[in-house]
């Protein structure tokens, strides 16, 4: 090989290399940002589009809390995702309540949510064994917009309404 | 939630040292909506506006993978949930002029996120 043909080979050796390089950096950058088809649940998703309108789904588990409308009344509802079926709440709706937003923990056992009732917004904290519904105070008072319960059930975040500002509150829970 | 720039942006924090964690996809994508987190923390799971559409995205901060997940038939997400182990999530929806939630199954696409201090183990193999 000429000196003239080496440089020619060495050339078109460095271009490979690089064309290389960039389909690699291509690869990967597609990796790190893949569009990828999710599998709907067909028979559940049936049954919540035959019962009316939902809203404020909150996913633990196999639980799903969601707040329904039928009649032009809204309700929370417990769905067990295994039985497929909702499973009752007694205590918690009431027909003079307005309920605005549901949270459920990972065991299905407890349940936050932000109810109006006599023109006031409260938050309350739902135990599904005892049946119990017990009303959560804010410290300093504030209007309660949105609520999460952390899986384990033992922390409650809430966004609260104080003065005009948006603040969250976080509470842990006994 | 924060507003940055004027724009709602996810602000990821860890709760007992008030540790702000990086998000590394989603600043471009804003407004941001409705974050929920996996046990761990390894998924977040939010809804971005992309262009004049929104789209339900997850960020693996295990593997700093984005995962967007687009729905069929141009619907577009209002409110998202996450299931704690990363396996289902919840989307609420417009159709048909109403609210309507969906779940989908993200088994094929996310790994489990467990609890924390739950033991993994490979399953057990019978000797030869």
């Amino acid at each position: 090989m000429t000196p003239l043909e080496r440089h020619d080979h060495d050339i078109a050796k460095a271009i490979r290399l690089v064309q290389l390089g960039l389909a690699l950096m291509a690869v990967s950058l597609l990796g790190a940002c893949v569009s990828t088809p999710m599998r709907p649940l067909a028979a559940i998703n049936q049954q919540l589009e035959q019962s009316g309108g939902n809203r404020d789904p909150s996913l633990g588990g196999r639980w799903l809390a969601l707040i329904r409308g039928r009649d032009g009344r809204e309700r929370i509802e417990l769905v067990d995702l295994d039985q497929n079926r909702p499973v009752p709440l007694p205590g918690l709706n009431r027909p003079d309540a307005q309920p605005l937003n549901v949270s459920v923990d990972a065991a299905g056992e407890r349940m936050a949510l932000i109810r109006q009732r006599d023109g006031r917004t409260e938050l309350a904290l739902y135990r599904r064994s005892r049946e119990n519904l017990q009303p959560l105070p804010l410290e300093p008072p504030g209007v309660p917009r949105q609520v999460k319960l952390s899986a384990d059930g033992r922390v409650l975040a809430v966004q609260v309404s104080r003065g005009g500002l948006w603040q969250v509150d976080l509470i842990e829970l006994p | 939630m924060i507003e940055r720039q004027g724009r709602s942006t996810v602000l990821l924090q860890e709760r007992i040292s008030g540790r702000v964690l990086p998000l590394r996809h989603l600043s471009r994508w804003q407004p941001h909506s409705s974050p929920s987190l996996s046990w761990r923390g390894r998924y977040l799971a939010l809804i971005v506006q992309r262009g004049d559409r929104r789209l339900a995205v997850i960020e693996d901060r295990l593997t700093n993978r984005l995962v967007p997940l687009p729905l069929p038939g141009g619907l577009e997400p209002v409110r998202l949930s996450l299931a704690p182990d990363g396996q289902r999530l919840a989307l609420q929806l417009v159709a048909a002029g109403r609210w309507q939630v969906e779940l989908f199954d993200l088994g094929g696409i996310l790994e489990i996120d467990p609890p924390a201090g739950e033991v993994l183990r490979t399953p057990a193999v019978a000797p030869p």
